[in-house]
């Protein structure tokens, strides 16, 4: 068998799909053809290059453009002229309708729909008893009871939300949980949870934003937000944290972002941001 | 921070093809696509990381494909095999990847990290390995980067390339036949890089707009 014969079996060979008769042939050859040989030495060589594997960041990232997918497609249909093709905006439909109703089926859907069951009880109650004067203690009673029960309602939809599978859920139910003047301890807890461990970069910077309106006001929440910044991962949330701990102005937020340059592999625009906060504070 | 799984791959999800998992993705379970990224994420960054040497350009590229599968997922047709669809987008990703960076930039990039091979004499040999391989030309590097690491098989490469099956074949053992000569001149002393820089034109042919899958 000549050389020509072999250029034609080599890459079937190479890839291990030879028939053994004509692979033998192959080995046959190549024991006394030095250069067919090294082409297979070359061929396993390659093996030496090795498994390139993507950052942990990369999922994080896929996960962000999944989050932000219908909502760009929904932009487009709100702005036709910018849409050429007939098929994106047909199917930006689909997914944006898909959204809604899969939301009412799920049990967070249910949740809101006990909700909203209850406003509209509360309403229709205070409209039918007209019998008691509007301002009688009995009736502001009653009043304050149905709110308190209102403010429960909405605390048990965001703690559910909160959990959720789907981070749009989730950040609809970070939205919901920072309505309230006052974070009950509960939903503080569950708000620091996420910002501390929700795999969605989104979920945790608007958890962040939340949690930083309170701040003021309860002071343990910000020493929450304070422990999140040796824990996070990503470069986006951590320099938003770095930010939040320099507008805060603590004693101790200078230690913490020494401490926070101090990590290895830290990403350069992090690093640069904690000197910047450094010295902002100093 | 993987308290709570964002639709992963799981133990229920192994047995579905791909293909189920895109039909899915198509008609509306756009979360679906992380089962499929959790399946190729890594074998496409092994593909442009071979490509490019540059890890950062390699995780921009495989975050594009997947855009543009979401974007596109309408014309996924049922019946086709969701890998060389993928493939498909992946090289035409990479190819307007190219036309936007001049040549010039794209060699001076950063390597990608080095290898954690057993001895000195295997990290050396796999760097001009790595060396070799960008010296290639675009199309010939893809061929043997598709059949060697990404485990195509020739008549899946043939459909990806819109060719016949003997042609593949050919190209990959010409390819294979370069690799070795600039593997060897290498290892004799530097090649002048403007010999064997691969030239702007030397680009895979580009797919007619009639098949080319965005």
């Amino acid at each position: 068998m000549n050389c020509e014969r072999i250029a034609e079996l080599l890459p079937d060979y190479l890839q291990g799909s030879l028939a053994r008769e004509q692979s033998s042939q192959v080995k046959q050859h190549c024991e006394g053809c030095a250069s067919c040989a090294q082409d297979i030495v070359m061929w396993k060589k390659l093996a030496l290059l090795p498994d390139e594997q993507p950052s942990a960041e990369s999922r994080a990232r896929f996960e962000a453009m999944l989050q932000a997918f219908p909502a760009t497609t929904s932009e487009r249909i709100a702005s036709p002229q910018t849409t050429s093709p007939q098929n994106v905006s047909g199917s930006a439909k689909r997914v944006t309708r898909f959204g809604f109703f899969d939301w009412l089926r799920s049990p967070v859907g249910a949740v809101a729909w006990s909700a909203a069951l209850v406003i509209l009880g509360v309403v229709i109650g205070t409209r039918v008893n007209t019998s008691a004067p509007p301002s009688t203690p009995a009736h502001s009673e009653e009043l304050s009871a149905m709110r308190a029960e209102l403010t429960n309602m909405r605390q048990m939809v965001a703690l559910s939300m909160l959990q959720q599978q789907s981070a749009s859920e989730r950040l609809q139910g970070v939205s919901w949980s920072g309505r309230e003047d006052r974070l009950d301890p509960q939903i503080q807890a569950a708000l620091l949870r996420t910002l501390h461990s929700d795999n969605s970069v989104d979920v945790r910077l608007a958890a962040l934003d939340a949690l930083s309106r309170h701040a003021t006001a309860q002071p343990q929440v910000r020493k929450g937000v304070n422990d999140a910044l040796l824990e996070q991962q990503s470069p986006l949330v951590q320099v938003a944290l770095i930010d939040q701990l320099t507008e805060w102005r603590d004693p101790d937020a200078a230690q913490r972002l020494r401490n926070l340059q101090q990590t290895p592999n830290l990403n350069p625009a992090v690093r640069q941001r904690a000197e910047w906060a450094i010295s902002k504070l100093q | 921070m993987q308290k709570r799984p964002f639709l992963n791959e799981d133990h229920r999800m192994k047995s579905v093809p791909d293909e189920d998992v895109m039909l899915q993705v198509r008609n509306g379970e756009v979360e679906m696509l992380g089962v499929l990224f959790d399946r190729y994420q890594a074998p496409l960054f092994n593909f442009y990381a071979k490509m490019t040497q540059d890890r950062g350009v390699s995780e921009d590229l495989v975050q594009e494909v997947f855009l543009r599968i979401l974007r596109y997922r309408q014309t996924y047709r049922p019946g086709t095999a969701f890998r060389t669809w993928m493939y498909q987008i992946a090289r035409n990703t990479r190819i307007d990847q190219v036309r936007k960076v001049r040549p010039e930039t794209t060699l001076a990039s950063e390597p990608a990290a080095a290898s954690l091979s057993d001895s000195a004499q295997q990290q050396q040999e796999a760097a001009m390995l790595q060396r070799a391989l960008m010296h290639l030309p675009e199309d010939k590097r893809e061929i043997l980067v598709l059949s060697r690491f990404q485990e195509l098989k020739y008549d899946e490469i043939a459909r990806l390339l819109g060719c016949e099956v003997g042609a593949v074949k050919v190209r990959v053992y010409r390819a294979l036949q370069q690799l070795r000569e600039i593997y060897l001149q290498l290892e004799s002393g530097p090649i002048p890089t403007d010999l064997h820089r691969a030239p702007r034109d030397s680009l895979p042919p580009i797919v007619p707009p009639s098949r080319r899958v965005q």
